[in-house]
């Protein structure tokens, strides 16, 4: 069989670019998930808010007593934890879905894929507004005090980005073509947060299992909780980081450069 | 100057089904050599195959064909939906797609939010959306239905919306997959009116439909399609 041409054929940087390029399509997108998903409820997005304000608020005395630490210090640590993790593991979980959901314009004419990746993107970040004001009344009532490392917050987010860009093109190709991925995906991420210190101090650690502080996961965290409890995160996390987002960056390029134009025969 | 080119185009679909599409059989395979492999391999349906076509300003071609004969998939490979497996596309000019009308309609949206989805989806700016919302509303005859969630609408409503929004904006080519049965009379003149206009100047029709009547009404060419082949009339 020949090779196909066609001139609607884009380069892979190019069909990058033009989803990247218009905003206004996916943060609209974005927005009315989150408007039409709590259209009929009253407090409609702030529940996000009030969920996460009782889960934190529960299980921060809880745990600091189970701990024997001070409440002020691992109260900030915790919301902080709880949080963001929320933020990674709801990005992560979307990624899977980003083109599957998405089904319905990518048969009805040609989109750029990037477009919906940015789409699930965003809709998490609108959640993740929602949910980190809840630190500003936790870190005012323990007290804590930002120095000018707390800036370094921004190149860690960042990254996170990058990162989620990355990941949400990887695993949504790889999603819609093999279907029982999105379910290891959810367990990957079940147990990589027990084995992320969400809930528990890296300190508690005994010796020889600081090794699972290696995990990107532990690092993506370490990186933007330290900055904002008023500490600096040690070298390592950004070295592990750099070297995973290279990788994860890679990797998307090529399953992206080859797969694109192939995932609506997958939906 | 709109114009569209086939050379030899074929479309084929793999179908993954429950067993073909888990990653489970895929390490299965790979582990055991491919042992498993054979069993894997994934059916593949060619939905167009080898198809020609050339198309020039003005042409208003109706394709027919039963059903599953690749009316469909040969309108989607048109709008840059499906990149074809193999042979050669070429396409110029704009196209206004009315190939599933309900498709990237919000049901919980209301009217008005839906024609702005849209017409962003469409590559309109924001400010092109406003300043054709009042054309468009007037057009779809919806009046204050358009502030209710479009759930409420009934299919025909909802029709009149979609063919609205899509139509607003002048397209060298039109792709159309048998739907202007659905309004009422009225509505059905009136689209029929907007279609000649559009197609009018130096565009392109292509009308996939079931109803020798519309075909010999609205176009000047007839192909019709058989298990994914061309067969020109």
């Amino acid at each position: 069989m020949s090779q196909a041409h066609s001139n609607l054929h884009r380069s892979a940087w190019a069909d990058w670019w033009e989803g990247t390029r218009r905003t206004d399509i996916w943060w609209t997108l974005a927005w009315f998930d989150i408007v039409l998903r709590y259209r009929r409820s009253m407090l409609g997005p702030f529940w996000l808010t009030l969920s996460m304000g009782l889960m934190i608020g529960g299980m921060g005395p809880l745990y600091a007593s189970l701990f024997g630490t001070e409440l002020s210090k691992f109260f900030p640590f915790l919301a902080l934890g709880i949080i963001f993790w929320t933020f990674f593991s709801s990005m992560v979980s979307d990624s899977c879905n980003a083109f599957i959901a998405s089904a319905n314009y990518l048969k009805q004419g040609y989109f750029p894929i990037s477009l919906f990746v940015w789409r699930s993107m965003s809709r998490n970040l609108i959640q993740f507004g929602h949910q980190i004001v809840l630190y500003i009344p936790v870190a005012i009532w323990a007290g804590i005090s930002l120095k000018s490392s707390a800036l370094l917050v921004i190149p860690a987010f960042l990254l996170l980005l990058i990162n989620a860009h990355a990941l949400g093109l990887l695993l949504g190709l790889i999603c819609t073509r093999f279907r029982d991925v999105a379910q290891i995906v959810t367990s990957v991420m079940q147990m990589a947060m027990f084995l992320t210190p969400v809930f528990w101090l890296p300190e508690s650690l005994p010796g020889r299992a600081k090794y699972i502080l290696w995990n990107p996961m532990a690092q993506m965290l370490e990186l933007l909780r330290a900055p904002l409890m008023g500490n600096v995160a040690p070298m390592f996390n950004w070295y592990g980081i750099l070297g995973w987002t290279a990788f994860c960056v890679v990797a998307a390029a090529l399953l992206f450069a080859k797969y694109r134009r192939r995932v609506v025969y997958w939906l | 100057m709109a114009s569209i080119s086939l050379k030899n185009v074929s479309v084929n679909f793999p179908i993954y089904g429950a067993g073909a599409n888990s990653f489970k059989k895929t390490l299965a395979a790979s582990v055991t050599g491919g042992r498993f492999g054979k069993e894997t391999g994934v059916a593949v349906v060619q939905a167009l195959s080898c198809i020609s076509l050339e198309l020039k300003s003005g042409d208003r071609l109706g394709l027919i064909g039963h059903n599953g004969a690749g009316k469909s998939t040969l309108l989607r490979t048109l709008a840059g939906i499906y990149e074809p497996s193999s042979g050669e596309f070429s396409r110029v000019g704009s196209v206004a797609s009315l190939i599933d009308p309900s498709l990237g309609i919000e049901a919980d949206a209301t009217g008005l939010e839906n024609i702005m989805l849209r017409g962003l989806v469409m590559g309109l700016s924001k400010k092109d959306v406003d300043k054709l919302l009042p054309d468009i509303s007037e057009f779809s005859g919806l009046g204050d239905y358009l502030a209710m969630p479009v759930r409420t609408y009934s299919t025909g409503m909802m029709m009149r919306l979609a063919f609205s929004i899509s139509t607003s904006v002048k397209a060298d080519i039109l792709l159309m997959d048998e739907w202007l049965s659905v309004g009422d009379a009225e509505f059905t003149e009136k689209a029929e009116r907007r279609m000649k206009d559009m197609v009018e100047g130096s565009g392109i029709l292509i009308l996939a439909s079931h109803s020798p009547d519309l075909i010999a009404k609205e176009c000047n060419r007839v192909v019709r399609l058989e298990h994914g082949r061309l067969i020109e009339d």
